[in-house]
């Protein structure tokens, strides 16, 4: 599997280029255009208990595509639902992502997604739910993010504070704290930050320029609302 | 053969998110050899060169660390067989420093499995009170609620849904509703309602009642009424439903599910979304049916009270469902089922025999009248 990304920026799309039986894991929905030697199978990644936990707890689909080129090589075109950029990671069977439940775009046969559970005060607390994705195994991984992603690398104990919606994907060498964005409570709330990660190297850690919920709140506003 | 990499290497000059190397452990030391493309170089590290702590996000990594300035290497170990050997060939003074971490990760994973599995303790504990308890619990709170709240919040509403409506103000139509509510009402002992019922020009078969006593009947209704005592059958029922309070009994029902459902799961879409709402809608319609029920025996008994022909209301309901199933309006709300009428009948055999009144009004002319105010709009 070979990944490329057209148009980067705004509105990018990755180009896969699969050998013949090789396969890719996609978002389900993801796709846009593929060779006509490529099959699209829907799969329940992790049986069918897997699925339903990953659907019911971190909010992710239920099914994942599988798309292989089942009758030769070929290509596929996919692309995210929200404007935004595409990242690549390369993982090589060590390193591990935690990747909040709508980052995941694609990733090779190789790559395994599990959902896994956070502790109690990051689950109510950090804005990504009790349940986020823990993305391991071999092979290349795409992510998306709603905005431009920007890659903050933290060396050993170095501390990097992020709001917790631009969240997109950090290593499970990195460990994080939630906090108040200021001292106090009430100045907390009012500054617009809330709550925030304190993340703690070594590391890398995502995050995404724009922040879906607000995004959400203002577009409201242009909605006509029915009668 | 190429090495499989076993653990992530972090320094100066080396990727953010780490060197994959792969680490052997012998019986004085580490050794490192990076793997793939890299400025690291394979480097043996004694025991006594190195410092040793738990980390990563859930505290299940191993740590290893060596070496000043640039030269400082960080050591990330996951897979559990190595850290097993790293733990076997490690002097003392270092695996008790270990032990300790490792004993801390294991209590935090303990108290945390101890949290989550009472954590779900409590929500199965709270499903399983909600499905059983939750009429207790409804009942209880609807009866701390003032019955001032209650009229004006019915007040409200009905103000609200009069005024997009045509209210017939006079006539046969009127005085009729008017004497039936009038004959029921009496019989109620020490109602707190001051009960107020609107005759609503529209093609629907329907009434309802609001919290607080306001009552709307359609004209549709009447119009198909074959007696004044089929009418006030129906009156009785939804009259009932104020007196047993099961408006307000739905409302907190509503609000306390979507509130309760809103806390558990959160705010989540797809599945969940629907799960929500399907939970919400049986729940409601469960409701629904036990008020229905109690407000077709209760209202039985206040028509036999009033001395109006309480086979009226069977007679009325039986008719409609059986002719226009589909058009009615009143059986999306007020189901007709034929476990509903023998239990309606049941409970008529059961009440003392006594001779109705008639009303004052003949039927036909009320009904007539309907007619002629049709067209006003």
């Amino acid at each position: 599997m070979k990944c490329e990304i057209l148009y980067p920026g705004a509105f990018p799309m990755v180009r896969v280029y699969l050998d013949a039986n090789e396969t890719v894991k996609a978002e389900s929905g993801a796709m846009v255009a593929a060779s006509p030697t490529i099959d699209i199978e829907s799969k329940m990644e992790g049986g069918f208990l897997g699925a339903l936990s990953r659907k019911m707890l971190s909010g992710e689909k239920f099914f994942f595509q599988t798309l292989r080129a089942s009758r030769g090589a070929g290509e596929v075109l996919l692309a995210p639902t929200v404007p935004g950029e595409i990242v690549l990671l390369e993982l090589d069977g060590v390193n591990e992502y935690m990747v909040q439940k709508d980052g995941f775009l694609a990733g090779a046969e190789g790559v395994k997604i599990e959902s896994k559970m956070q502790s109690l005060t990051r689950g109510l607390l950090g804005g990504e739910g009790f349940f986020i994705l823990k993305i391991g195994g071999i092979g290349q991984l795409v992510l998306n993010s709603f905005g431009a992603i920007h890659k903050i690398e933290l060396k050993p104990n170095e501390e990097y504070i992020v709001d917790n919606s631009h969240l997109v994907a950090w290593t499970s060498t990195t460990t994080y704290n939630i906090e108040k964005a200021s001292s106090g409570w009430i100045a907390s709330l009012t500054s617009g930050e809330g709550l925030v990660c304190r993340f703690r190297g070594p590391g890398v850690v995502y995050i995404q320029s724009r922040n879906p919920g607000s995004f959400g709140n203002w577009i409201r506003q242009f909605i006509p609302v029915s009668e | 053969m190429p090495l499989v990499p076993n653990a992530l290497c972090f320094s100066d000059g080396l990727p953010g998110a780490g060197a994959p190397c792969h680490v052997t452990v012998s019986d004085n030391g580490l050794t490192m050899v990076p793997v793939g493309d890299s400025v690291l170089r394979e480097e043996a590290i004694a025991f006594t060169d190195m410092s040793v702590e738990a980390g990563g996000l859930d505290h299940d990594q191993l740590v290893v660390s060596w070496g000043d300035g640039t030269s400082r290497r960080t050591v990330y170990l996951k897979d559990p067989a190595l850290i097993v050997a790293f733990r076997r060939a490690a002097p003392s003074q270092l695996t008790a420093h270990l032990e300790r971490a490792a004993e801390q990760v294991r209590r935090a994973r303990h108290s945390h499995r101890l949290l989550w599995s009472s954590v779900a303790g409590v929500l199965i504990g709270l499903v399983l009170f909600l499905w059983f308890g939750s009429d207790l619990v409804v009942e209880w709170a609807v009866a701390r609620i003032p019955i001032e709240w209650e009229q004006k919040l019915g007040e409200t509403v009905y103000q609200d849904f009069l005024s997009k409506e045509t209210v017939l103000k006079d006539g046969p139509a009127v005085s009729a509703v008017q004497e039936m509510t009038q004959r029921l009402t009496e019989k109620i002992p020490n109602s707190p309602y001051k009960f107020q019922v609107s005759v609503v020009q529209g093609p629907v078969v329907n009434a309802f009642a609001l919290p607080g006593g306001y009552v709307v009947v359609f004209t549709g209704l009447m119009n198909k009424a074959e007696s004044g005592e089929e009418v006030a059958g129906v009156l009785s029922h939804e009259l009932n439903h104020v007196l047993q309070r099961h408006g307000l009994e739905r409302m907190v029902t509503m609000l306390g599910l979507a509130a309760v459902v809103g806390i558990v799961l959160g705010d989540q879409q797809g599945v969940l979304g629907l799960a929500k709402q399907l939970g919400m809608e049986l729940a409601t319609l469960k409701f629904g049916r036990a008020q229905e029920t109690e407000a077709d025996l209760t209202g039985l008994r206040l028509l036999s009270d009033a001395r109006i022909a309480p086979d009226g209301m069977i007679r009325f309901f039986e008719r409609l469902s059986e002719k226009d199933k589909e058009r009615v309006e009143l059986f999306s709300t007020h189901p007709m089922s034929a476990a509903r009428a023998e239990r309606l009948k049941a409970e008529l055999a059961a009440l003392p025999k006594r001779t109705p009144i008639p009303f004052t009004f003949e039927w036909k002319p009320v009904q007539d009248s309907l007619a002629l105010s049709v067209p006003k709009k």
